[in-house]
């Protein structure tokens, strides 16, 4: 009796141990390779409204941010079903675990109809194109997509940032040709300044001796020594330190083919391994240590971070509107990007045009892949994007001149504003522009970004895409790159690492074949220029 | 010699076995058909073995393969070892292994001993009632969370508005940024499992030590036996089959412990103690996509594992003639 209870004991214990590798993998169903789509194009019409005669309803998955609200009580949706005659089913995965929800989706086969404010990647693009599971676009967008179309007429670097090297479109963009809101503006602290009798920082050791005075007198007048001189988000692992992101340019640091590159005489330098970079993180090894950095720089969430811009003691933070400290906006003016020890003065931090890469992609299962694209392609023109990202007029905007604004009334309910738009928490496939800007780019915020245009590097090379090979190989190295870049510069900066070890980190990176990294990326900036 | 005389037996019982084997299998069946209702009920489980631990197997294919979702586990292209060779190339190699079994090992020199001794304090103390009530007390952390308990050791460490620094503070020191010190994470790690899981895992020795015979601590009382000798030479003596028993168990866990936990305290300055091969699989392969090569790394952390769990009972079934088979 004894023995047997001891075999199955065993049992139990040995097989999950062994099936802890194969828990991932879980599918075998292979549900419709062909990735024509079978017919039901018939259903839609060529231009106008509605889209379809017969009512048709279509599956998106979404990411939810915390600051929306369902997407099936969002007028824009409601409406939108309303002139389109097409019912929209949405399944919302909320921001955090939305990457993983995902990646399972595609790995279990058991896909949507499409995928909106999808955040697909480059690679995840290129490679679930290229095994089929996602439709190539491109000739949807030149039949069905007149806006987009447009667009991309318009800003030809929008069709080379999302075209792979075998010419094929996998996923559509958010496109944002407001310059303001491509950049985190560098908000500093005026009415401190003031009070202290400091002049505007204009280059880094400036920057120091300011942080230096938020930090010993008392600018709040509290008595305490409560101010925090300067602090910046936490940034998501594996997405690069926003830190490090907004401080580069001053140290002739850019970010080029959206990495951390520079591009001189032609020539791709990444330059993770540079002594600038070692000034950089030196410099802002020194704000830590002195605490001009917030102790909180790396475990801060992302509330935590908007609780301090709106609370008044901060000096000086980063952020794109001025949203999230509006009840004391006065205190708050744009700073130009400081000129580092070499004299460089650097905006690096900058999105291209097409900002949200991967924002909406359509799959293989869609039955009405026309529909579909001509379903999104409305948010790409003014008055799809003004139905996005206003709602309803009269009941949340009015016109003032023919441009929307949010309503007073409809202001003053506190949160309900990212409630009724699937814009709020970033990331949706639609155009951002002039037009559309009255609430993110406000004169404050253009009198910000005023100061950081002439900074701007004069060409901005978007990220390149590689064929799937290539893109296999550059994950491979970026993963373990990219990774190791973030933890030593976190180390670097926090102390926890002595700049002795400088050296044992190149050498590290070079082990890490970071050069063959960077012959993948003159390749591409090669035949981008070609 | 022990060993000789169990080789004997069991070359003693083959022969007998081979010998009446076929009427040995009639009266299985007959044995079987007459309580049929019991191994109807056997179905469920060995069923749901079958779906959920032995099912799931088949995927390990993945490990050597370039798996892509559209083509199938199946179809997809065969890499032999390339993924095994990517993760031992790997500059993150050595620190996950390194941090896995440290952290396992220090878990269970440290951690598996207390329950033990907590049993034995719970079995000793002469008021039955203050017993149950330190009993209740120690295993109620046990129902907590993972996100609650990393939640409570963040508001207890936190440098700016934690207890534990206010202390330090008042007493002179430098507040500690516990959480974000790579030194301070084992401690952290290993200390909050403790607490957390002491006295739920001192309940199975508690019922151990409930059944040895009471003669025997009377017999020792009278022998003039000190409470110490008593514990020492009656109760832990009573309860060390359980104790192998649980020590096994616990290696066959070795390589998988605390993953959603480690995960919840991880971050950039405490990563270099707390990338374990469980938090990578996770970032890697769920996070990133990559299935492959995630599979082989978890096909490798089970082999270790499996590994471990034969010497281990190999090792005990030689030392205390206990062990899992």
């Amino acid at each position: 009796m004894r023995k047997q209870w001891k075999k199955i004991a065993i049992g139990t214990m040995i097989v999950p141990a062994l099936a802890l590798a194969g828990c991932s993998s879980g599918n075998n169903g292979n549900n419709g390779n062909a990735s024509a789509s079978p017919s039901g194009s018939s259903v839609v019409s060529e231009t106008g409204f509605p889209l379809t005669e017969k009512p048709v309803t279509l599956k998106m998955f979404t990411r939810i941010a915390p600051a929306n609200g369902p997407f099936k009580d969002m007028p824009v949706f409601q409406d939108y079903e309303k002139m389109t005659n097409v019912h929209v089913d949405f399944t919302e995965a909320p921001t955090d675990g939305f990457q993983e929800k995902k990646n399972l989706l595609f790995a279990s086969n058991e896909l949507p109809d499409a995928l909106y404010r999808s955040g697909l990647t480059q690679l995840e693009a290129t490679r679930y194109g290229a095994s089929g599971q996602l439709i190539p676009l491109e000739d949807l967008i030149d039949k069905y997509a007149p806006n987009l179309k447009k667009l991309m007429d318009e800003y030809p670097e929008i069709r080379s940032g999302i075209t792979t090297p075998e010419g094929h479109i996998y996923a559509i963009p958010g496109i944002v040709t407001l310059g303001a809101a491509r950049t985190d503006k560098k908000w500093i602290n005026q009415a401190w300044l003031k009070k202290l009798g400091l002049q505007m920082p204009e280059t880094t050791d400036d920057l120091y001796n300011v942080l230096v005075a938020f930090r010993d007198k008392d600018p709040n007048g509290n008595g305490k020594q409560d101010e925090i001189p300067m602090t910046a988000r936490a940034g998501t692992p594996g997405q690069g330190l926003p830190i490090v992101n907004l401080m580069s340019g001053s140290f002739g640091l850019d970010q080029q083919l959206g990495y951390n590159i520079n591009i001189a005489d032609d020539k791709v330098e990444i330059w993770m391994g540079s002594d600038r970079n070692k000034e950089m993180l030196q410099y802002l090894n020194k704000l830590y240590k002195e605490k001009l950095l917030d102790p909180q720089l790396f475990s801060q969430t992302e509330a935590q971070y908007l609780a301090k811009q709106g609370s008044g003691a901060t000096g000086v933070f980063f952020d794109q509107t001025n949203n999230n400290f509006l009840p004391i906006q006065d205190q708050y003016t744009g700073m130009a990007p400081p000129a580092g020890p070499h004299g460089d003065r650097l905006q690096a931090q900058a999105s291209p045009i097409a900002r949200d890469f991967g924002a909406f992609a359509i799959t293989n299962v869609d039955k009405y892949p026309e529909l579909t694209m001509r379903w999104i392609d409305y948010f790409y023109s003014d008055e799809g994007s003004t139905m996005l990202r206003f709602g309803r007029e009269g009941e949340n905007y009015e016109l003032r001149d023919g441009v929307p604004y949010y309503t007073d009334k409809f202001l003053s309910v506190e949160g309900a504003q990212g409630k009724i738009t699937p814009y709020a928490g970033g990331g949706a496939p639609h155009l951002i522009d002039d037009h559309v800007a009255s609430f993110i780019n406000p004169p404050q915020v253009q009198e910000a970004q005023e100061k950081l245009d002439p900074y701007m590097p004069k060409v901005r090379y978007a990220a390149p895409m590689f064929d799937e090979a290539t893109a296999q190989k550059v994950n491979e190295l970026r993963n373990d790159i990219d990774k190791y870049y973030e933890e030593q510069s976190t180390k670097f900066i926090a102390g926890a690492l002595s700049f002795d070890k400088w050296d044992e980190f190149q050498k590290t990176l070079k082990k890490m074949n970071i050069d063959e990294l960077q012959k993948i990326y003159q390749d591409a900036y090669d035949t981008m220029k070609k | 010699m022990k060993s000789a005389l169990d080789q004997a037996e069991a070359v003693q019982g083959a022969a007998a076995a081979a010998v009446r084997l076929t009427p040995r299998r009639g009266r299985l069946l007959r044995e079987m058909a007459k309580r049929y209702d019991l191994y109807l009920m056997l179905l469920l489980p060995i069923g749901w073995y079958l779906l959920f631990q032995y099912g799931p197997l088949y995927g390990l294919q993945i490990a050597f393969k370039n798996f892509s979702p559209a083509k199938g586990i199946l179809a997809s292209e065969w890499v032999g070892l390339d993924n095994f060779h990517r993760f031992f190339d790997s500059y993150y190699f050595n620190r996950l292994l390194w941090n896995t079994f440290t952290i396992n090992l220090f878990s269970m020199l440290v951690a598996f001993p207390i329950p033990i001794a907590l049993a034995l304090i719970c079995n000793e103390i002469p008021s039955r009632k203050f017993g149950k009530w330190l009993q209740n007390i120690t295993f109620i952390p046990h129902f907590m969370s993972v996100v609650v308990i990393v939640g409570i050791l963040n508001v207890f460490l936190s440098p700016e508005t934690g207890p534990i620094n206010a202390l330090i503070e008042a007493l002179g020191g430098q507040p500690i940024r516990f959480l974000e010190d790579a030194s301070w994470f084992k401690p952290i790690f290993i200390g909050s499992n403790i607490w957390q899981n002491m006295g739920w895992q001192s309940i199975i020795y508690i019922a151990a030590l409930s059944g040895v015979n009471p003669q025997l601590y009377e017999a020792a009382k009278m022998d003039g036996a000190s409470r110490l000798r008593r514990v020492w030479h009656v109760s832990l003596p009573g309860i060390v089959p359980v104790i192998v028993i649980m020590l096994i168990l616990d290696i066959g866990h070795f390589m998988d412990i605390g993953f959603e936990k480690i995960l919840l305290m991880q971050n950039n300055l405490n990563i270099e103690a707390s990338d374990v091969i469980s938090t990578f699989v996770y970032t890697t392969g769920i996070q990133k996509g990559e299935y492959s090569y995630t599979a082989a790394i978890g096909l490798f952390n089970s082999v270790i594992n499996l590994i471990l769990l034969l010497l281990v009972n190999r090792f005990a079934r030689k030392v205390s003639e206990t062990s899992l088979w």
